[in-house]
């Protein structure tokens, strides 16, 4: 256990540490847009004009938010509160998604709905606990958009190289078991995926007979659920038989002994070990050792060394006349006949 | 290949890429017309030594010298066809590398098409040309050298179809192996008489019909594949997904391998999302490892057995800087035989910038023979805006000891320098002591570049 206790007080040392780095983040506050906006008394005799959003936003832009400058906020406040005015955007921040969805700002605010006002979309100036980019369903709220929901057609408000930033948010979310279930979302909604992704995303997880493999393409991409993160080797063989249709899914039983060769502990090298216990296999017949059991249980792990087509050692044994006796379990049956090429290996 | 050409490729791919198109402008609204995707991926493996345990405990050393991996993708979107505007898509991926020095079994110079393909949409109906793959359903994942289209009929339903020769996995190639096992194999009398494989026995097709509604998607599926001219699966599928309102919806898809009449795997699922901070999914799996084996393996023949597996997972979003996930796992093989995983982590990404994120996991997993528990912590930091580094340690504690040892750990780091959104240079190291390796040190460089939201 002591390996145990230096991995936990190595881990909470590295928490540590990130949680100091963390708290010393110095991205300004959230401008206090309520209190600008309805706090301050305004408008009567001897009082400052009302503050709107184009007082301090104007619109020089249609994308970027346009920051005031800092003399502005000095028609207010002193000069000797300027070092805490913090006017100007987050910096050592990437540049919101946001502004690469195309939106006509004036054409917007000239509408009789909208009647010029920001907040009814940007309802972060006024809640804090909300983003100060509206969601796409508020848009959603005006603009049906069926037919190009239906479609899949996210174009041209949503700048097509620019898709796959956005996360979905609400349909199609990427949280929780999504990862478990892209499969099925991908077929069932392949155009909607198709605006976002190309084939070659798939194939970077998928295609299994790329010379690297994707962990090692994305070492920084830390949230990314690879299978075969950390330790695998070591682990695979545990990974292999809790889950034993699992690695079929993507890759051939000859893909282990392919790598097993490689690494020279493959049954097939001379100097191979042999991974099986004195007696599993009785030349009597009988199975005192269970390797019919097991291999009942866990066929894939049996082929994964044993696969070898006609030539495989099972055959040996198990053929017609052979004393290993008939290897097909009961309730076992296919469609084909005995005269399929696989079938005559035993049945000749 | 000779090195000198390889390097001109490598060369001319990263040319293509800083050098692509900017994308065409629509004459209305000023909204780009086509999109232009581009990425060239140059992995240099610097240095690798690890110290393996060989045969009969022997410690050899092991020491990899420059590989050069080098991946290649460009994509054109929405291109305007002679005939028709904004119909067209293109997309290439290779890759491709080099080995210097010593190359043991691998090949010094190696690279692949991963994707080739022309894909043509009008109205409702789409036909894509070349290497391509397709998912879901009964193909599971395929990827073949053909042709796909597609359509969409009235009340909601549209078919798929595709067909073409299957891509032969690249390790039917390497030397010393053959697509039926390995020429060392004690058994094979005569490897040299083996044949190679013939395109033309390696073809797959399938298709599917499906429904797709606002609230229900649902589908029909069939796929075939060929390997040396006989059967190697007749798959046919089933997938249905519901929302049986905004926040409970409910799915399932199964694979029925149709020369044995069984089920290969079945799955059935149900996501709750009581309030928009909690995620609630549980769900059963079905398979029958067997049936996932070519009809023309042997070992296809040699078991009917099948697992269970239940559980769930959930993610919690407690405050708006700590989401914590979970999910648990049952796996029952027989009567007597059960596995367990789970696993339990957090996300902690205090401030609005997520300038730091820091994920804590631990797991673990009862299987039979072995299991392990494991301790995953993870830290990515924007140092400046230029400069990321990630950080991540893994610690592994085996139930039963491999090899002599019951525990090992893998610590790796990165440091990234962002010169612009596109292009990127990082470098990459990584420790392990594991059973399989008494010390592993491995350290590259990536430079990257990505265009057009490409990642």
């Amino acid at each position: 256990m002591s390996a145990l206790r230096a991995s936990a007080l190595w881990l909470a040392v590295a928490c540590a540490l990130a949680l100091a780095l963390a708290c010393a983040d110095r991205s300004p506050p959230r401008f206090p847009h309520v209190v600008h906006l309805s706090g301050i008394q305004c408008g009567g005799r001897g009082l400052p004009d009302c503050l709107t959003c184009n007082t301090c936003h104007r619109l020089a832009s249609e994308k970027r938010q346009a920051f005031p400058e800092k003399k502005l906020c000095l028609g207010c406040h002193k000069p000797s509160e300027s070092s805490d005015l913090s006017v100007s955007p987050p910096r050592n921040v990437p540049d919101p998604i946001a502004y690469t969805i195309r939106f006509e700002h004036k054409k917007h605010l000239d509408m009789p709905k909208v009647k010029g006002q920001c907040v009814p979309c940007h309802t972060g100036t006024a809640y804090s606990d909300t983003a100060l980019f509206p969601a796409m369903e508020r848009c959603f709220q005006c603009h049906e958009h069926q037919a190009q929901w239906d479609r899949a057609q996210c174009s041209p408000c949503h700048q097509r190289k620019e898709m796959e930033r956005i996360m979905p948010q609400t349909f199609a979310r990427h949280d929780g078991g999504f990862q478990r279930n892209h499969g099925l979302a991908a077929r069932q909604q392949q155009k909607l995926c198709q605006q976002c992704h190309v084939q070659q995303q798939c194939d970077d997880c998928h295609d299994v007979s790329q010379d690297l493999s994707v962990e090692r393409r994305r070492p920084d991409s830390i949230e990314r659920n690879f299978v075969h993160r950390g330790d695998f080797l070591t682990r695979h063989s545990i990974e292999a038989r809790s889950q034993p249709a699992r690695c079929a899914r993507c890759h051939e039983p000859s893909t282990c002994d392919s790598c097993h060769l490689e690494r020279g502990v493959s049954g097939g090298r001379i100097s191979g070990r042999n991974p099986h216990p004195p007696g599993w296999v009785s030349a009597t017949g009988g199975d005192p050792s269970g390797h019919a059991r097991v291999a009942r249980r866990d066929i894939l792990t049996c082929a994964g060394c044993h696969d070898q087509g006609p030539a495989t050692n099972c055959i040996r044994c198990h053929k017609v006349g052979a004393y290993g006796g008939n290897p097909h379990p009961k309730g076992w049956k296919s469609a084909r006949g005995e005269r399929a090429a696989m079938c005559r290996y035993c049945h000749e | 290949m000779n090195p000198r050409r390889f390097l001109g490729g490598v060369a001319l791919a990263v040319g293509v890429s800083t050098a692509a198109p900017a994308p065409a402008q629509s004459p209305e609204g000023g909204a780009p017309s086509s999109a232009v995707l581009v990425r060239s991926e140059t992995h240099f493996r610097l240095y690798q030594r690890a110290l393996l345990p060989g045969a009969y405990g022997a410690v050899v050393t092991e020491e990899t010298a420059a590989p050069i991996v080098e991946y290649a993708s460009v994509s054109a979107l929405d291109v305007d066809a002679p005939w028709q505007k904004r119909s067209l898509d293109f997309e290439l991926d290779v890759w491709g590398s080099a080995t210097f020095g010593e190359a043991g079994s691998a090949r010094r110079m190696d690279g692949d098409v991963q994707s080739a393909n022309i894909r043509y949409h009008t109205g409702p109906v789409w036909l894509r040309l070349g290497r391509q793959s397709f998912a879901g359903g009964a193909a599971r994942y395929a990827r073949f050298d053909g042709a796909s289209a597609g359509g969409t009929l009235p009340f909601g339903l549209g078919l798929e179809g595709y067909g073409g020769l299957r891509v032969l996995p690249r390790w039917a190639e390497r030397p010393g192996y053959h697509q039926l096992g390995a020429a060392v194999e004690h058994l094979w009398r005569d490897p040299a008489a083996l044949p190679d494989p013939k395109r033309q026995d390696y073809w797959l097709a399938g298709g599917r019909l499906y429904y797709d509604s606002p609230n229900v998607d649902a589908g029909v599926s069939i796929h075939e594949e060929h390997e040396r001219a006989e059967l190697a699966h007749r798959n046919l599928g089933l997938d249905l997904r519901a929302d049986l309102s905004k926040r409970v919806s409910v799915g399932g898809a199964g694979v029925m391998e149709m020369d044995s009449s069984r089920i290969a795997d079945a799955r059935l699922f149900g996501q709750v999302t009581p309030v928009r901070e909690l995620d609630l999914e549980a769900e059963v799996l079905h398979a029958e490892p067997s049936l996932f084996l070519s009809r023309q393996s042997v070992f296809s023949v040699f078991s009917t057995d099948a697992y269970e597996e239940a559980g769930g997972s959930f993610r919690l979003k407690l405050f708006r800087e700590l989401n914590v996930i979970g999910n648990g796992f049952v796996e029952l093989y027989s009567a007597d035989d059960y596995g367990v995983r789970g696993e339990i982590g957090g996300r902690l990404s205090p401030g609005r910038t997520e300038r730091t994120v820091l994920l804590i996991t631990a797991s673990r997993v009862i299987a039979p023979e072995n299991g392990y528990r494991a301790l995953r912590a993870a830290w990515r930091q924007r140092i400046a805006l230029p400069l990321y580094s990630t950080l991540e340690v893994y610690n592994y504690f085996y139930d039963d000891a491999i090899r002599g040892y019951d525990t090992s750990g893998v610590y790796a780091g990165t440091l990234e320098w962002k010169f612009t959104r596109e292009l990127s240079a990082l470098w990459g190291s990584s420790f392990a002591r594991t059973p399989y390796a008494a010390s592993d040190l491995q350290t590259q460089l990536r430079l990257r570049y990505a265009s057009g939201g490409l990642q």
